[in-house]
């Protein structure tokens, strides 16, 4: 007993057990059904080398009961990327599982130009928590509209919650030409003593630059 | 850019750099003391004049909208200067014999083995200083047996690992005793550590982020990976948490550095706050 000595160290070869099976698409597209969460989790990550997989890891994402494979399924979908992926995604803003949300806005934000073309459909949507998850979505957004994008919400939305929620934003990244839009705030809500809060910081915080 | 006659900057003001340190911390969890300020400004101040700016406001405005997110990781490189030696964060050390092993060794069956992976081997001061605490600290290392893998990236760092000389400065935390017991002195007031250790640690290069490689990397019980992912940005450390999680054991622990969160990372893994650390643990099937 004690620390091993003077050996190779014993790493697993590759193709060993089940998971050697069937490592091609339609194999791995199979084992995303399989009934053993390891193996659905190791299809979910190999199946990140196959752009025509967004599909059936978004189905497979609908119903996946499992924590750890949901994380594989949308980790491989942030690394295939694109179209497919955010319309795919951007259905999962409005799930019930608050895991599928937020992970959904994670690999959003991670997709700046893609998610760009539906920001101003987000900002709109009829439900208000939508909404707020666009603008969590810009929170993290590297793109260089986003503050143009939150101005918008100050002049066109009605919705208290989502308002604080851009001021709040606004605070770190907003300019002064952007002052106006928030002083107006303060007159249109007068009585809401959290935003007037919020957007005293995002004031003074502007002015300090 | 910067206009040819307008004059250097050469100041960050209280407010900008409270507005610096608060996103510093929201990106990568690190947390600049006011004690630090100097440190902090000179280098926000580099950064600014490398890249032509002329005020923080304008440098931290692209920064922030980068997509891809290069300034900041160069910012998070010069704003995290490395360095390591015997025993560095040893209260990890100390947790991992008080607390993780034992809770390990619960679960094992007879003739099981502990395996334990430390990544990256960087000059290999770390997987040797865990082989020295188990040797020193943990008396259920007479029970069974340990194997621990090191791996780096980098094939010459691996190489000076295996040869295992060390500087003063390297071993100048390890109590007089150890450095007695494991080392013998060398030309160029250096220290080698002794065959039995080089002997312990088993060194391998492997990259986190090629997956066909990493995956082969399986049921290990304790995984050390600190001040690593700090380095790789948001979907890097996401994919090394992945490898970790499928290199793990149900129930083994991570070790990460004491400025890195898993929790920020990925929710795979559960936080555990014991008395000296707060570590990662893969949950138990």
């Amino acid at each position: 007993m004690g620390l091993k000595k003077g050996r190779k160290p014993d790493i697993q070869p590759v193709e060993k057990q089940s998971r050697s099976a069937g490592r091609n698409f339609e194999g791995l597209k199979q084992q995303l059904l399989s009934t053993n969460p390891s193996e659905r989790r190791w299809a979910a990550r190999d199946l990140a080398i196959h752009p025509e997989a967004v599909e059936p890891l978004l189905q497979a994402l609908s119903s996946e009961a499992e924590h750890s494979v949901g994380i594989a399924i949308f980790d491989s979908l942030r690394q295939i990327g694109g179209e497919a992926v955010v319309n795919g995604l951007l259905t999962f803003l409005s799930a019930e599982d608050a895991f599928q949300r937020n992970a959904a806005i994670e690999v959003l934000q991670a997709m700046p130009e893609g998610v760009a073309l539906h920001i101003i459909e987000l900002l709109n949507d009829r439900d208000s928590d939508v909404r707020i998850f666009a603008i969590d979505i810009l929170q993290q957004l590297a793109h260089p509209q986003t503050p143009e994008w939150l101005l918008s919400v100050l002049k066109d939305e009605t919705h208290i919650n989502v308002i604080a929620t851009a001021v709040d934003r606004l605070a770190e990244v907003g300019t002064s030409d952007m002052l106006p839009a928030l002083k107006a705030l303060k007159l249109r809500f007068p009585n809401e003593p959290y935003l007037d809060f919020a957007v005293q910081t995002a004031i003074r915080r502007i002015g300090e630059d | 850019m910067q206009a040819a006659s307008r004059p250097k900057l050469d100041e960050i003001t209280d407010a900008e750099f409270e507005r610096f340190k608060e996103y510093f911390y929201r990106k990568t969890g690190i947390q600049f003391e006011d004690s630090k300020r100097y440190f902090v400004d000179k280098r926000l101040l580099q950064r600014i004049h490398s890249t032509g700016h002329d005020s923080f406001r304008s440098y931290f405005t692209t920064m922030r909208y980068q997509a891809s997110g290069e300034e900041l990781q160069e910012l998070i490189n010069i704003m995290t200067v490395n360095e390591t030696y015997f025993f560095r964060e040893e209260y990890q050390f100390e947790c991992m014999v008080e607390n993780t092993l034992n809770e390990i060794m619960r679960c094992k069956k007879p003739g099981e083995e502990i395996r334990i992976w430390s990544i990256p081997s960087s000059s290999g001061e770390e997987p040797y200083s865990i082989a020295i605490y188990l040797l020193e600290h943990w008396a259920g290392i007479d029970k069974i047996d340990i194997e621990i893998v090191s791996s780096d990236i980098d094939s010459k760092m691996l190489d000076r690992c295996r040869r295992g000389i060390y500087s003063m400065r390297s071993v100048h935390h390890l109590p007089k005793k150890l450095l007695k017991r494991y080392f013998t002195p060398v030309a160029g007031n250096s220290y080698k550590i002794c065959q039995d250790l080089l002997d312990s640690v088993s060194f391998t290069q492997v990259n986190l982020s090629d997956a066909a490689k990493t995956r082969s990397y399986r049921n290990y019980d304790l995984i050390f990976c600190r001040n690593l992912l700090i380095y790789f940005d948001d979907a890097s450390r996401r994919q090394a948490a992945e490898v970790f999680y499928d290199a793990m054991n149900p129930g083994g622990f991570i070790f990460l550095g004491h400025s890195e969160s898993m929790s920020r990372i990925s929710s795979l893994f559960k936080v555990r706050k014991f008395a000296k650390a707060m570590v990662y643990q893969k949950p138990l099937a």
